[in-house]
């Protein structure tokens, strides 16, 4: 099919096939495929409304057996860096989050085998006796996949045990490209293949939770395997309905193993533009700021996206890989309305909570991004000699707590 | 593209090659639907430069430290920047510059610059104006529009003093008054033909109240379609960095300013260096060209 014919098919509500997707990616014009996507956006929210949330992503280990080689974030076991956040710890974040008026935590982590399902469900426990409405947005499919696999526990238990202990949903971390070629060259097959990390996506819609779904593209894939993966992620929406929305970045090249180059920001524009023609069952697009820059991240309004994602307060993984963007909630409003956008709060279901808190009350302003943990800070948290650690460094620091 | 008759109209203006009244330009300037005014600007930067894209590799070099120390064997053109306090200290940074850049253009200060140099000799702005060219100065980097006054006495005395190739720029004018701008510097093109190019985007940049990716792109495709007798719409690589500046090509502009001439990339990731900026152009579907301080392509 032409070009043309395949944008009249788009424009009059129809699904395209993996062709149709290749041939507008290669070939359509930029400004064709935001067009396209726009249009798709307005369809779908046409009330010119865009969304953004304000929680915080806190990353409790660094730690991590996976060795993902695009990952400028983890360190390995036995790290003088490695570093497990305390419960206290998590709740002055908590404290700090509901002071801005977040709602949410997304809480994503290395997968450290020192970490038994025990300490998630204590921790998720004790959030929830603490803050009974505050939401947890936690452990990516492949973190799933680690407690189940170091607890030999299947994986619809885990699900089941966490969310009884006070999981909310799941992100969508952790896709990067669901094609099982790439994901043995970027040395993650192994914390997940593309199959794994689908089933515990539709584990947990079985199970009454909605996720969200990603996609890191520039490392070594093809284009038509950036479209297996969109095709992958649609055929179980259709399944399961159970994603609320799909965020795509590219890789953040600095300080990891791989290296190379970022792809640029067309690519950004072309890549979201064709993810909401491909994804015509998913409801909502975040814009990637964190990776893309503010200004990208507004530009992304036009190409299909119609949420802002998250107010930042925390970021820890792109950072670590030269992604240092920041903005609070007043500049994501700012660039919401310059847009000539209306911009709403919601939760993670995307459901709207109510227009921009800094107008209903005063909220501190935010201009640089916090960390997990302040640098040389390499405490233990005393609550981890209650739980049995597995490696020899982590035995040796757990037996001396409290000596 | 709710707009579709208007649209259409407009549309076939711009591919005839006819340029837009300023009705029509205050209209696309105000509404948030930056597609359709993309695609309308791009005609018009295709129809002047096909896909073609061109790139300038710059030497910043400030007036009081040593050029041989800042100008790298690959810039092709030599940038002052600074203000000296006296005519005699300008005159002589040009000098070292000239010296250094050999072939190469040279370029520095700003119109302001001038006029004060020529308050604090006490002489006119032409006779500073000539005195620069005759040491050596190609052209005055910053001409900013919004702080100029009488622009065509500025032009006038640019050319009276055999300076070739002017670029104008916006030092900070808000995005709805630079429409103004650019239409007032397109009717002087008429009477000068000597502006090669226009630097649309603000350069005095405020970290607390940064301009937006939809201010940015819309003032690039004003200019764009407001002067379609300006060569070329230019866009800071320095400033503006790669995925501004990259996207900014898909919105008429056609020249990359401004690109550092290390092969490291001594000012931040997010400025790369030579490889960085012809990727990005190609990725943004043009082809990529390099070209001297005076808008000629180097072969
Ligand atoms: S991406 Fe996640 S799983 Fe992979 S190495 Fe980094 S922290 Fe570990």
């Amino acid at each position: 099919m032409m070009i043309n014919e395949i944008a009249q098919k788009v424009m009059g509500g129809g699904r395209v096939d993996r062709a149709e997707a290749i041939e507008l990616y290669r070939h359509a014009p930029t400004h064709l495929l935001g067009h396209l996507a726009d249009a798709i956006r307005a369809r779908k929210h046409p009330g010119r409304i865009v969304t953004y949330i304000i929680d915080r992503n806190v990353n409790y280990t660094n730690v991590c057996v996976a060795r993902c080689n695009f990952c400028a974030f983890y360190r390995p076991v036995g790290s003088s860096e490695g570093y497990v956040l305390g419960f206290e710890e998590i709740f002055t974040k908590i404290d700090e989050t509901i002071a801005v008026g977040g709602n949410q935590l997304l809480l994503q982590g290395g997968h450290n085998p020192d970490l038994p399902i025990a300490w998630y469900e204590d921790l998720f426990r004790s959030v929830k006796a603490r803050y009974p409405t505050f939401k947890l947005h936690a452990l990516s499919p492949p973190e799933v996949l680690h407690i189940s696999r170091l607890n030999e526990i299947p994986v619809p238990q885990v699900i089941e045990r966490l969310i009884a202990a006070g999981l909310d949903s799941i992100p969508g971390g952790g896709a990067e490209i669901l094609v099982d070629r790439v994901r043995k060259l970027l040395n993650c097959y192994g914390k997940a293949s593309s199959d794994e990390w689908l089933d515990v996506m539709r584990h947990a819609h079985v199970a009454g939770l909605r996720t969200t779904a990603t996609m890191m593209y520039g490392t070594v894939e093809t284009d038509e395997e950036r479209i297996e993966h969109l095709m992958r992620l649609r055929e179980v929406q259709d399944e399961t309905g159970g994603f609320t929305a799909f965020i795509t970045w590219s890789y953040q090249p600095e300080h990891t193993e791989r290296g190379g180059t970022e792809a640029t920001g067309v690519d950004y524009l072309r890549t979201l533009a064709l993810a909401r023609i491909v994804l015509d069952n998913f409801d909502n697009l975040q814009a990637s700021w964190v990776t893309q820059g503010g200004k990208v991240g507004q530009l992304s309004l036009a190409y299909g996206a119609n949420d802002m994602g998250s107010v930042m307060i925390e970021e820890n993984v792109v950072r670590a890989a030269g992604a240092s963007y920041c903005m609070d909630e007043l500049e994501i409003v700012v660039n919401i309305e310059d847009a000539g956008f209306i911009p709403k709060r919601r939760n993670m279901h995307y459901e709207v909570l109510g227009d921009p808190i800094f107008r209903e009350r005063d909220v501190p302003r935010m201009l640089s991004l916090a960390t997990a943990r302040a640098g040389g800070d390499s405490s233990v948290p005393e609550e981890l000699q209650n739980y049995p650690a597995r490696s020899r460094r982590a035995k040796q620091q757990r037996a001396s707590i409290g000596d | 593209m709710n707009t579709a008759a208007p649209f259409d109209r407009l549309m076939d203006l711009v591919s005839a090659g006819d340029p837009l009244s300023a009705g029509d330009l205050s209209q696309l300037a105000s509404t948030p639907d930056i597609l359709p005014l993309g695609m309308l600007a791009d005609v018009v930067r295709r129809r002047l430069h096909g896909t073609q894209v061109t790139y300038l590799r710059v030497a910043l070099c400030a007036f009081d430290k040593l050029f041989t120390d800042a100008v790298l064997p690959a810039a092709r053109e030599v940038r002052i920047t600074g203000t000296p306090g006296t005519l005699d200290g300008a005159v002589t940074a040009v000098e070292a510059a000239r010296a250094v850049a050999g072939e190469r253009a040279v370029s520095g200060f700003s119109w302001m610059d001038v006029e004060k140099l020529a308050g604090q000799a006490g002489t006119s702005a032409a006779l500073v104006l000539e005195r620069l060219r005759s040491a050596g100065l190609d052209a005055v980097a910053e001409l900013p529009m919004d702080r100029i006054d009488n622009l065509a006495e500025v032009l006038d005395r640019l050319v009276a003093a055999r300076f070739q190739h002017v670029r104008l720029t916006i030092d900070k004018s808000p995005a709805a008054a630079r429409t103004a701008l650019v239409l007032h510097a397109a009717e002087l093109q008429t009477r000068f033909a000597c502006i090669q190019a226009l630097s649309p985007l603000p350069t005095a940049l405020n970290a607390m109240r940064p301009t937006t990716g939809y201010d940015d792109v819309k003032t690039v495709a004003i200019a764009r379609l407001a002067a379609p007798n300006i060569p070329s719409i230019q866009v800071d690589w320095l400033r503006y960095g790669p995925k501004l500046a990259q996207v900014a090509l898909t919105f008429g502009a056609d020249d990359v300013d401004n690109v550092t001439a290390a092969d490291d990339a001594p000012d931040g990731t997010r400025r790369a260096p030579l490889e960085d900026v012809r990727r990005n152009i190609k990725a943004a579907g043009f082809e990529p060209a390099e070209r001297d301080g005076r808008f000629a392509l180097i072969a």
